[in-house]
């Protein structure tokens, strides 16, 4: 064999698939949510002209959303078991607030999907306490990601989190500002807004240049080119809603989240080969030996099983578009 | 209280709240299939009626549900992050990540056959989808079951070191990855937690239709929750016959593969043959003091149950790993209720083969209600006796509880957070489940769609 295509060979053995694996499933499931979070600011700047809009894609999916967070919890526990003492310790409070909030989000939506108007507990308030809990949720992801990925407000020899020490760094701060305002920006074109339109394209590209700062700040070691091509995807969202022959395609939210999950996926590379800004190597803390056939064999049967799930979903979908 | 046992207090409680949803979810949506099955044989207004109620509350509790659900996963690893990370690196992890895929099929197929009704009209096809959501609830109880038998009866790995037991620097060396998935108890718990789940939480919605019977003055209302109750019954009858089999058979495999557990539940000072059954009482100077004594009975069950004659006692291992022996109250609580429950469900099957209708006697209604709330607190005991009875270990003989717990003292606050939380979502989601199930329409009358124009 020519030594070029044994190295190639080596190469692509070399590739940490489960750490793209999972970050695959971590995309698809924040992809869900962002969609959520656009929702919820909706419910809350528009009640009654969003509503309809909002709540026909919401009521169906937001169960899904919570599977696929539990998926990547559980992917995440086979995939890098020694993390999982190191981030309780880091983030112990974190994670027990974002459980309340998880709670929170679930019950709210879904007394509010049933309930008939008695005394001062209405379907409005209700579907007020979803958005403020997701809300408030995203923050709580967004604040561990940030520290993920550039180890902000994180002391790793004595295994801490610090959310002083987040807080005084510019990094975390536009990194939470910068996901807002895309969110902002990219919400009317879930939605079908057609009276945001002038909004959506300025929006996202200060979201945008906002997020890009925000990611050099937190990781310098990790920024690179690749960073382009997330921009590149995400603006291309809005410039498409303007355009009126691609808005049918971009306002498809099938076709928008799968846009969005790729969108996200091309971010690895701020997280891999290192995370905690560049101090923390993922292969060695990637599971090995005999654990990494039964997590190729589950994950390939149960895709399949996902996969046909998804089908059907999407054929109810298609017959009763969500779309309102 | 040392954090250790705040992260015991903790998770305690969250999973004894988790619990009683569970069990509701699992008998709900079996209640669901079973009328969609009759639907399915004989087309009842009346019947589809309440099948759309219960899938309305269904969907309550497989919310709150699921939420309470990922907050026991999360809490797992935050709690125990060296449980969990021992559960990481052995095989029994596979059960954990299968169970996720029970979930999905469990929750798309609930969407679709709760939000897609349009689409999916057929009587077959709203039947086969409350089948496949049935499935994957029960699916994703017999994975979890799984991780607490290996819990119990560990296998398929083992720690590297001298004497064999967990330590910070201990190697975990994998022997086999999918032997966790079979223990030597994993089926008898399966059997047992699945079919006092469904029974719990069975006879606990036959109390609330047994109330609503008596509290209605509708007719047709009445008929209508007559008839549930007497598939509620007839399910509790088999369910009572099922949980005493797989308790038997639950016991024979403490007695063979956990025997301090066993002798602790037993309040055995010392091992020996012949022994009594002993109700209640208590150890003191090792002698038993204060129990009721049926002579021969232990020894009887356990010779027919397993074959053995030499029963294990507590003074075989050491105090320092014995469980708190107030687990053989809660053990002997058990059983009782059980056996009250055995006891009213035979009258019921009495009234059965005498061919008399049992929902017409005001009394046995009213003794429904109780023995609901009865099977419930039995079931919650139960689930106590098993947990309490594994202390100290959290994988038994193999790392104890102190050495998986999580020692930040950060977590107190959130946790006092939970339990507060808890302590209002739960009266709460009842409220709601009885709200909701009363405010969508009368038995037999068309339920008004709901104004955003879902289906349900």
């Amino acid at each position: 064999m020519p030594g070029n295509q044994c190295l190639r060979i080596q190469e692509v053995f070399s590739i940490n698939f489960i750490f793209y694996f999972d970050f695959a499933v971590f995309s698809v499931f924040a992809m869900l949510f962002i969609t959520e979070i656009m929702g919820s600011v909706m419910i809350l700047i528009g009640w009654n002209k969003y509503r309809s809009g909002v709540l026909d894609y919401i009521v169906p999916v937001w169960e899904v959303t919570g599977t696929f967070a539990a998926f990547w919890v559980v992917a995440s526990d086979f995939a890098f078991p020694n993390v999982l003492i190191p981030l309780a310790n880091i983030f112990p409070g974190m994670i027990m607030l974002f459980l309340i909030l998880f709670v929170a989000r679930n019950s709210t939506i879904v007394f509010a999907e049933f309930i008939m108007k008695k005394g001062w507990l209405d379907e409005r308030k209700l579907y007020s306490g979803y958005a403020i809990s997701t809300l408030l949720i995203a923050v709580i992801v967004l604040i561990v990601l940030s520290g993920i990925i550039g180890g902000t407000g994180i002391n790793l020899s004595s295994l801490s989190f610090s959310i002083g020490a987040w807080a005084v760094s510019a990094g975390g701060w536009l990194f939470l500002i910068g996901a807002v305002i895309i969110a902002l920006g990219l919400a009317p074109v879930f939605y079908n807004v057609a009276d945001m339109k002038k909004l959506t394209l300025p929006f996202t590209a200060l979201g945008i240049v906002v997020s890009t700062v925000s990611l050099y700040f937190l990781s310098p070691g990790s920024f690179s080119s690749m960073v382009t091509i997330p921009i590149v995807m995400t603006i291309l969202i809005p410039v498409l809603f303007m355009v009126q022959l691609l808005r049918k395609l971009v306002v498809n939210k099938l076709f928008f989240i799968g846009w969005g999950s790729i969108d996200l996926f091309t971010m690895n590379f701020m997280v891999y080969p290192n995370a905690f800004g560049n101090k923390f190597p993922v292969d060695p803390i990637t599971t090995s030996g005999p654990l990494t056939g039964m997590y190729f064999v589950i994950s390939s049967a149960g895709l399949i099983i996902l996969t046909i799930l998804i089908v059907f979903y999407a054929y109810a979908v298609r017959k009763k578009p969500l779309v309102a | 209280m040392s954090m250790v046992n705040f992260d015991r207090f903790l998770f305690a409680f969250t999973i004894a709240s988790h619990i009683i949803l569970v069990a509701m979810s699992i008998s709900l949506i079996l209640l669901i299939t079973v009328l969609e099955y009759f639907n399915l044989r004989k087309k009842d207004d009346a019947q589809t009626d309440l099948i759309r109620r219960l899938k309305k509350v269904f969907i309550i509790s497989f919310g709150v549900g699921t939420a309470s659900g990922i907050v026991v996963a999360v809490e797992l690893i935050n709690l125990f992050p060296g449980f969990m990370t021992v559960v990481s690196e052995t095989g029994i992890i596979g059960a954990f990540y299968l169970e996720i895929f029970a979930f999905f099929l469990e929750t798309i197929a609930l969407v679709l056959y709760v939000y897609f009704e349009g689409v999916f009209k057929s009587r077959y096809a709203k039947f086969t989808l409350a089948s496949i959501t049935a499935f994957g609830t029960l699916l994703s109880g017999v994975l979890i079951t799984m991780v607490n038998a290996w819990m119990n009866t560990p296998n398929g790995f083992y720690f590297d070191t001298s004497n064999g037991l967990y330590s910070s620097t201990a190697k975990i060396i994998v022997t086999n990855v999918w032997a966790p998935l079979a223990t030597v108890s994993t089926f008898s718990e399966i059997a047992h937690v699945l079919v006092t789940t469904v029974f719990a939480g069975t006879m606990l919605m036959g109390s609330y239709f047994a109330y609503r019977y008596i509290k209605s003055r509708d007719n047709k209302e009445r008929g209508l929750f007559g008839s549930v109750l007497r598939k509620i019954s007839g399910i509790s009858i088999i369910g009572i016959v099922l949980a005493g089999i797989t308790g038997s058979n639950e016991m024979a495999t403490l007695l063979k593969y956990q025997p301090l557990k066993y002798a602790a539940m037993d309040l055995n000072p010392v091992s020996g043959s012949g022994f009594s059954e002993r109700l209640f009482g208590y150890i003191s100077n090792g002698r038993l003091v204060g129990a009721i004594q049926i002579p021969g009975l232990q020894a009887f069950l356990a010779k027919i149950e397993t074959g053995m004659t030499q029963l294990p006692g507590l003074s075989s291992y050491p105090p320092s790993i014995w469980p708190p022996l107030w687990i053989h109250d809660t053990f002997d609580i058990m059983v009782s209720g059980g056996l009250l429950l055995g006891l009213f469900l035979f009258i019921l099957f009495l009234f059965f083969v005498l061919r008399k209708d049992y929902v017409k006697n005001r009394v046995m209604l009213y003794f429904q209600i109780i023995m609901g709330f009865l099977a419930f607190l039995v079931y919650e005991d139960g689930w106590v006796t098993d947990e309490v009875g594994r202390q100290p270990w959290i994988i038994y003989n193999e790392m104890t509880v102190s050495q998986a717990a999580n020692y930040s003292t950060s977590l107190l606050i959130p946790g006092y957070l939970i339990i507060a939380f808890y302590i209002i979502i739960i009266p709460v989601t009842f409220y709601f489940f009885a709200r909701i199930f009363n405010s969508t329409g009368n038995a037999g009358q068309p339920v008004s769609p709901n104004p955003r124009g879902v289906q349900h």
